[in-house]
């Protein structure tokens, strides 16, 4: 029993990180119908970032995303203005390939940088554990999971009680009645694109810690940033948490259960089923998946 | 009159082109490093074309023609080195599953569409990976199979590259004439039309289903020749490199670079994107191995942003554009 308590523990904390990597994606999906297929590569600057802030500065990784977080939202407003903003209601070719041809550059932009050598931060907080009762909580995971809520949380009250946040769901919901109501499409998007890239700096600069920095560490994540919006449903911010938490406790579960090997081939068979059975996802809009197409 | 002039010409060049392809190889016979990058130029060239009939014709962007490869690769590879099978049977066999496993990846994301089925692609390339990984007793684990290096025609391991180059070289054509006939067939046809407009080529009376499956079911199977070619050559297959998403990548973005949907724009792509690499390692020396991959990866936005249809089609709207000038002038 205190076997599955630790496990359903851990992997909701794990959730909570996970959460925090795929928001971003799931906004800007909701938002402009664009898959980010450089997500990934973002966090992995992001992370960079906080890695470099410490080695260099000895800034502790929690204040450094006080810092990493606006460097991305900036680098999110400039990838918008130079290439993002350029695919918007072009063909998937374009869409797709623009940010495939982004992270590739990026990935060895870094590997050019930094080499490939795996970096991870030597501070306490690392190996910091709490003890509750027969229960072990990593120090670092938890802080992820408590910022996850709170920026999930910051998030809803900016998209839902805001006049920008509200012009963002307008934009979300029909790009052309938005226009006319007056709100500049172009500014919106390039908004929502620099803060789902920001949050990226909130979610590197937490994960540091935990996990090593390398140039395809997006890779990883990103691929489980698509099975946890695929699962709540694109461009579904709730969908999103639920999905986070539920790959979170999927991992860790089939990582004790079947083995830790095994434990990426159980989520990616559950990512391939629900794409082929319900593309909506379990919170998706009716008819998103479709309308990817236009 | 015209026409048959441009033809005649045309047919003309093209021989030229033959004979030189079929001559060159002798003319660097001792230059490893020439031969190398043209041997991988007609491999990349086959792929990217192998890629290019469900992604250029049909529009479905596949991110996971590794998956593919990595079948052909691995099947010929195991029944090679655990029983004694000759790869040329092993290419077929490979062939045969990649294409069944296609057509049951056709089936599965007849719905998808768009970035949707470029992410289930991503998926089940990722599965393959891991199992490619855990599935020791057969797969030989994450170390990878090496190919024993015994030279002859019949394990399709040869001692001079010449061969290989007209092997790929080979390949390369049949996938071209088959692009070719995609251009002016009805099959390549009802591929395009699905792929502008779904809609209207359903209610012409196409049978979408059927095109969709046929074109996941070459371009797989062509694609696990590639794989077992390339496993054949280079001596060994991983998991690491066959089922990545960056060979899935490389495949997909030499296509777009050259020109999706045309015949020569992938081989344009394949050369292009080897030559770059190759020029690259040779003056930058083996550390700066990431600038290729920067300088590709920033090649591809650049061309998808500004000439989304491809260099080739680009350069002949361009000379088109050129030679009316001048007869107006």
């Amino acid at each position: 029993m205190d076997i599955f308590l630790q496990l359903l523990i851990s992997g909701i904390l794990l959730g909570g990180v996970y959460v925090l990597v795929s928001i971003g994606l799931t906004l800007v999906f909701g938002v402009m119908k664009i898959v980010n297929f450089a997500h990934g590569d973002f966090l992995m600057l992001g992370m960079f970032g906080a890695f470099f802030l410490y080695q260099l500065f000895g800034l502790n990784p929690y204040l450094s995303l006080l810092i990493v977080t606006p460097a991305l939202f900036i680098l999110g407003l400039i990838i918008y203005k130079t290439i993002v903003g350029r695919t918007i209601s072009r063909p998937h070719v374009v869409q797709i390939f623009s940010f495939i041809g982004l992270s590739v550059a990026f990935q060895n932009m870094a590997l050019v940088l930094f080499s490939a050598d795996f970096r991870s931060i030597n501070h306490p907080v690392s190996t910091k554990v709490i003890h509750m009762g027969p229960i072990h909580i990593s120090f670092p995971s938890f802080i992820a999971f408590i910022v996850a809520g709170i920026i999930t949380i910051l998030l809803f009250i900016f998209l839902y009680y805001t006049y920008t946040g509200k012009a963002i769901r307008a934009a979300a919901q029909d790009r052309f009645a938005a226009t006319l109501m007056g709100v500049s499409i172009q500014k919106i998007y390039a908004l929502t694109f620099g803060i789902g890239i920001g949050i990226l700096g909130i979610a590197g600069s937490l994960m540091v810690p935990i996990y090593s920095v390398y140039p395809t560490v997006g890779e990883q994540f990103v691929l489980i940033a698509f099975v946890v919006v695929v699962l709540g449903g694109l461009g579904s911010l709730p969908g999103a948490v639920v999905g986070g938490l539920l790959i979170g406790l999927i991992e860790t579960m089939s990582s004790y259960f079947i083995a830790p090997s095994m434990k990426q081939l159980v989520y990616f068979c559950v990512f391939i089923l629900i794409l082929i059975l319900r593309p909506n996802g379990l919170f998706g809009k009716e008819g998103a998946a479709e309308e990817a197409l236009e | 009159m015209m026409q048959r002039l441009v033809n005649s010409k045309g047919k003309r060049n093209g021989l030229v082109g033959i004979l030189l392809l079929l001559v060159l190889p002798l003319l660097f016979q001792d230059q490893a490093f020439i031969l190398d990058t043209m041997i991988l130029m007609a491999l990349w060239g086959f792929v990217a074309c192998s890629w290019n009939i469900v992604g250029g014709y049909g529009g479905l962007l596949s991110l996971g023609h590794a998956a593919f490869f990595g079948i052909g690769a691995y099947t010929s590879t195991i029944l090679f080195v655990d029983y004694w099978v000759s790869p040329w049977i092993g290419m077929i066999v490979g062939a045969l599953l990649a294409g069944l496993f296609g057509l049951f990846i056709g089936i599965v994301t007849l719905r998808l569409h768009g970035p949707f089925f470029s992410l289930c692609t991503i998926a089940v390339t990722e599965v393959l990976m891991i199992i490619a990984i855990n599935w020791q007793e057969v797969t030989h684990g994450s170390a990878g199979i090496p190919v024993p290096y015994r030279p002859g025609f019949i394990n399709m391991v040869f001692d001079n590259r010449v061969t290989y180059f007209y092997l790929a070289l080979g390949l390369l054509a049949i996938v071209y004439f088959l692009s070719l006939w995609l251009n002016r067939s009805h099959f390549g046809y009802y591929l395009v039309g699905l792929r502008e407009n779904e809609q209207a080529a359903l209610a012409l009376g196409i049978n979408g289903v059927k095109v969709r499956l046929i074109a996941m079911t070459i371009s797989s199977a062509l694609t696990a020749v590639g794989g077992t070619f390339y496993a054949q050559y280079v001596g060994i297959v991983e998991p690491f490199h066959e089922f990545s998403f960056h060979l899935s990548a490389q495949i997909a973005l030499m296509a777009i670079i050259g020109g999706i949907g045309t015949a020569g724009g992938p081989i344009f792509g394949a050369i292009l994107i080897t030559l770059l690499g190759t020029l690259l390692r040779a003056t930058l020396g083996g550390a700066h191995g990431g600038i290729q991959a920067l300088v590709y990866g920033l090649l591809l936005v650049i061309v998808v942003l500004f000439i989304p249809q491809g260099i080739v089609p680009w350069f002949k709207q361009v000379v088109a554009k050129r030679k009316k000038g001048v007869v107006h002038v």
